[in-house]
């Protein structure tokens, strides 16, 4: 739910400026091409969002920055790894990389070239929710994008070649993030272990064999399912004139049909009530151990506390396993813990890479032993304090660039449906307590639910030096 | 002070370097105000880095910048960590070759006791022994660790070829005898070498105005000694003038890293920009040529890149792809051919005009945040960039005549003087790779976890 701006005189006078405009955009136009003002939202202390719909079901979210000359255009799909069917896994992704390809008036290539050559910066992510697209650009190129984007929404052409050679650029990206990266293989098994029924089980990028086994036409369906206005919301942040940029995006968009996204076939994951506990060998020097337990929804009340504990225990030199486990102890390298950012319920995930000689079960003890303690007793009033203030700087960070801030409000307008998602996340850390702390960690680190993948090396531990 | 272009025996003359210090000797403050957040980074950089590590040291200047934060007058390490988190700051450092590079981003309203922890840090650490050793032991388990990345592998050995006796050749890091044999009073001399007045430029961006900046950069470096730069040990790098492949052998490889290239330019030197424009075409956007014939074309790599940057002398020119196994040869081969045909033919007209145009219109990007500007300003300083290096940036791509482009590229790209490092399992590809590379004076095969 979004939290809509106060009325007061002065936004009283933006508002009925802004009906005049759309009063005036609106005249004549057909039903999926009408604009419809549907809110403002403050996005922190100094900024505001402005929500539009379009007829045809496209959300805009705008907000001005003129802190520099340029606009980031997003856009982004509400459609991931998740909504794909076993088989066909990794096709979300494909079809990113297929969106840069031939449209009905654009030839194979001139996307990028004409994007390029107008200064912009482009690029596209695809994860398990959502696949998103943007463009930064100097601002009076906007129009542009716009055209291009709305372009490529409803006009793609795919032709086999262009598929055939692009499933061999995925599978090239799948054997560098993950075939030859122990990381990226040891996450893959992680999730796949700890998902038994869940879409979240496969991985994004897809296994090889699916990557290897796409038609064109599955493109195509993908492509016909999934990307209508009405799945996608444009997020534009920079300096702009609102009017300008609203008559630019409908003309283009206008004429865009809705369609019918269909109902997803949801299968949440069932309680994990034992361990489950791998062991691989791969070509690395050293133990590594990877360790999931079953967490909340990023929505959910708890995710901001766990994260919280998250951070306790792992975020940087100061946090508890790393002063345990490098500096006192010396049995880790490396340290670091997650919670998943999912819509559906995701992991608390910690992985850990032990020291020359050093092993996954030693890993295990001491990792077990921290678990332990933030079980049993409260964290102290200063480790609260040190993770909300450095939660406030990261947010900070992420808002330096027009960017950066397009990227928060359309990552929480598509995961959260509140575009200002960032700052009502702030106050939640704020108002977290220890007793939160402690509630967590006793609902959701427990040994029967979790997965634990321990790494060895192929040819034992005696490394070189 | 001008220099004759001696290595590459083009004639052309570079520009004078600036001075380092101001007249008095103190060190130059650079400042981008904005009002935009709440939020002021700090960027402390020594014009000296790992290339003043003694032969047999590698690493000490690391090791003696990472020690900075643990442990300094009236904390430990675990309370310097502490106060840093709770009050909302960030400090990192960076060492490269020339230069060291302490950066902190704090909230505003903390801004003057981050300023105080950073002043004591860098000028009252206390190189506790026992912090010491732990850190050399930590140092020793992440040089185990950078093994696990081929990509790191395939760039530290393409380094070590291209840079062969050459400050830019060693590691910064360190290799693990090396570190392991560093001592207490090694570390303690080498940051009373590096940290004078007279060595350091500091930065601010963001929310804090010139007078305040100034004020605070003087508490920075209240407790420091005064002295001149520390002098640069780093001489211009020399080509060998033949082509040497370094295979990295690591089992179980299903893809490649591969990198090729050879000593590229400076900004000092006269067409360094003509060649960072056909650069752009040849591979240094998503349309590139080495972008559509290696990956639009054929699939075989997710990335296919030129590089040109830029150190305080010629860095290294460098082509990145990262083919299946399979492909390997095949790739390299085509990417001599790219190579070739770049050197000989040249650039067209039409691709100048597309580079221009990419290149003027981007470069709102460089400069849209006060961190980005203060750097560029920065950078200058550092690396003896041509004073208006950057604020006629626009003006210089905009200059560069079609043939300028191609004689920078023939003067500097050779096919012949080229250094080729291939991260695989041999006993796959090994013979074929080789075999891709013809004319080649000097084949090495290392092991990936050879130090």
């Amino acid at each position: 739910m979004t939290q809509t701006e106060p009325t007061t005189k002065e936004t009283g006078r933006a508002n009925q400026r802004r009906a005049e405009i759309l009063r005036e955009l609106n005249a004549g136009k057909p039903s999926t091409a009408r604009l419809e003002h549907e809110g403002s939202i403050p996005l922190g202390p100094a900024m505001l969002v402005q929500k539009y719909r379009l007829g045809n079901g496209l959300t805009v979210l705008t907000s001005i920055d003129a802190s520099a000359p340029v606009v980031s255009y997003h856009t982004w799909f509400a459609v991931g790894s998740r909504h794909e069917q076993a088989g066909k896994t990794g096709l979300a992704h494909l079809f990113e990389h297929l969106m840069f390809n031939e449209t009905e008036n654009h030839p194979a290539g001139s996307f990028d070239r004409t994007l390029e050559e107008a200064g912009a910066e482009s690029n596209a992510a695809t994860w398990v929710d959502w696949t998103f697209y943007h463009e930064s650009i100097p601002r009076d190129r906007v129009g542009l994008v716009i055209e291009l984007e709305a372009e490529r929404m409803s006009k793609l052409v795919l032709r086999e070649p262009q598929v055939t050679s692009e499933k061999e650029v995925v599978a090239n990206e799948r054997r560098y993030r993950v075939d030859d990266d122990v990381e990226g293989a040891v996450s893959e098994l992680l999730y796949k272990t700890a998902y038994t029924t869940h879409a979240y089980s496969w991985p994004t990028i897809g296994w090889m064999a699916d990557i290897e086994g796409f038609t064109t036409e599955d493109c195509a369906h993908f492509y016909r399912t999934y990307y209508a206005p009405n799945n996608a919301t444009v997020v534009v942040v920079g300096d702009f004139r609102e009017r300008d940029l609203l008559s630019k995006i409908q003309k283009a968009y206008g004429g865009l049909e809705s369609a019918e996204i269909p109902v997803e076939d949801a299968k949440p994951e069932p309680p994990q009530s034992e361990e489950r506990r791998l062991s691989v060998k791969k070509p690395t020097a050293t133990d590594k151990l990877a360790i999931a337990y079953h967490g909340p929804a990023f929505g959910d009340v708890d995710h901001v506390p766990l994260t919280v504990l998250c951070e306790v225990l792992f975020s940087g030199r100061s946090s508890r396993a790393h002063r345990t486990l490098v500096q006192q102890d010396e049995i880790a390298t490396e340290l670091r813990g997650w919670v998943s950012t999912f819509r559906d319920p995701g992991l608390f995930e910690i992985y850990a890479t032990a020291r020359p000689g050093r092993t996954s079960a030693e890993l295990l003890v001491a990792l077990d032993r921290e678990i332990a303690r933030v079980v049993a007793e409260p964290i102290t009033l200063t480790e609260l304090e040190k993770v909300k203030a450095k939660v406030e700087l990261a947010l900070v960070q992420s808002l330096e660039t027009a960017s950066g801030k397009a990227e928060q409000i359309g990552f929480y307008h598509t995961v959260l449906g509140d575009p200002s998602g960032a700052f009502s996340r702030l106050d939640a850390y704020r108002r977290t307590t220890r007793s939160d702390l402690l509630r967590v960690a006793r609902r959701y680190l427990v040994a029967q639910r979790r997965t634990l993948i321990e790494v060895h090396p192929e040819t034992g531990s005696d490394e070189r030096g | 002070m001008s220099e004759v272009d001696v290595s590459h025996a083009t004639g052309d003359v570079e520009v004078a370097r600036p001075s380092h210090t101001l007249a008095n000797g103190e060190p130059r403050i650079f400042v981008e105000d904005s009002r935009a957040l709440p939020l002021v980074s700090i960027a402390i950089a020594l014009r000296s880095g790992a290339s003043s590590d003694p032969v047999g040291k590698e690493g000490l200047t690391r090791v003696m910048v990472r020690m900075l934060r643990r442990g300094c007058r009236g904390m430990s390490s675990h309370e310097f960590e502490e106060t840093v988190d709770l009050l909302g700051a960030e400090i990192s450092a960076d060492v490269s070759s020339s230069v060291i590079t302490l950066h902190a981003d704090v909230i505003t309203r903390s801004l003057d006791r981050v300023v105080d922890l950073l002043a004591t840090m860098m000028a009252e650490p206390t190189f506790d022994e026992v912090e010491i050793g732990k850190l050399l032991r930590e140092t020793q388990g992440e040089i185990v660790e950078a093994r696990d990345s081929d990509r790191s592998l395939a760039t530290r050995h393409f380094r070590r070829l291209v840079f062969e006796g050459h400050a830019y050749g060693r590691r910064v890091g360190g290799t693990i005898p090396t570190v392991l044999g560093l001592t207490q009073a090694d570390v303690r001399a080498h940051h009373a070498h590096h940290f004078k007045r007279g060595n350091i430029a500091i930065a601010f961006a963001g929310d804090v105005r010139e007078a305040r900046a100034a004020e605070l950069a003087e508490r920075l470096l209240a407790a420091l000694p005064k002295g001149r730069p520390v002098p640069s040990e780093i001489a211009s790098p020399e080509r060998h003038g033949k082509r040497r492949l370094v295979f990295v052998d690591k089992p179980e490889r299903t893809q490649t890293q591969i990198l090729l290239g050879e000593v590229g330019s400076h900004p000092r030197d006269a067409d360094h920009i003509a060649l960072h424009v056909a650069t752009t075409i040849f591979g240094g956007t998503f349309t590139s040529r080495m972008m559509r014939a290696i990956r639009s074309e054929r699939g075989w790599s997710y990335g296919a890149y030129a590089r040109l940057p830029y150190d305080k002398e010629r860095d290294a020119f460098s082509m990145w792809t990262f083919p299946a196994a399979k492909d390997a040869a095949a790739c390299i081969a085509l990417e001599l051919e790219l190579l070739q045909a770049w050197r000989e033919k040249g650039i067209s007209a039409r691709e100048l005009a597309f580079a221009k145009r990419y290149l003027v219109r981007s470069h709102a990007f460089d400069i849209d945040t006060p961190q980005k500007r203060v750097h560029q300003r920065l950078d200058v300083d550092l690396f003896d960039l041509p004073a208006d290096y950057h604020d006629k940036y626009i003006d210089h791509v905009q200059a560069v005549t079609l043939d300028e482009a191609n004689e920078s590229t023939r003067r500097r790209v050779s096919s012949d003087d080229l250094v080729v490092s291939v991260v695989g399992t041999h006993a796959e590809i090994g013979e074929a790779v080789a075999t891709a590379v013809p004319g080649l004076a000097k084949v090495e095969v290392v092991a990936y976890d050879a130090e």
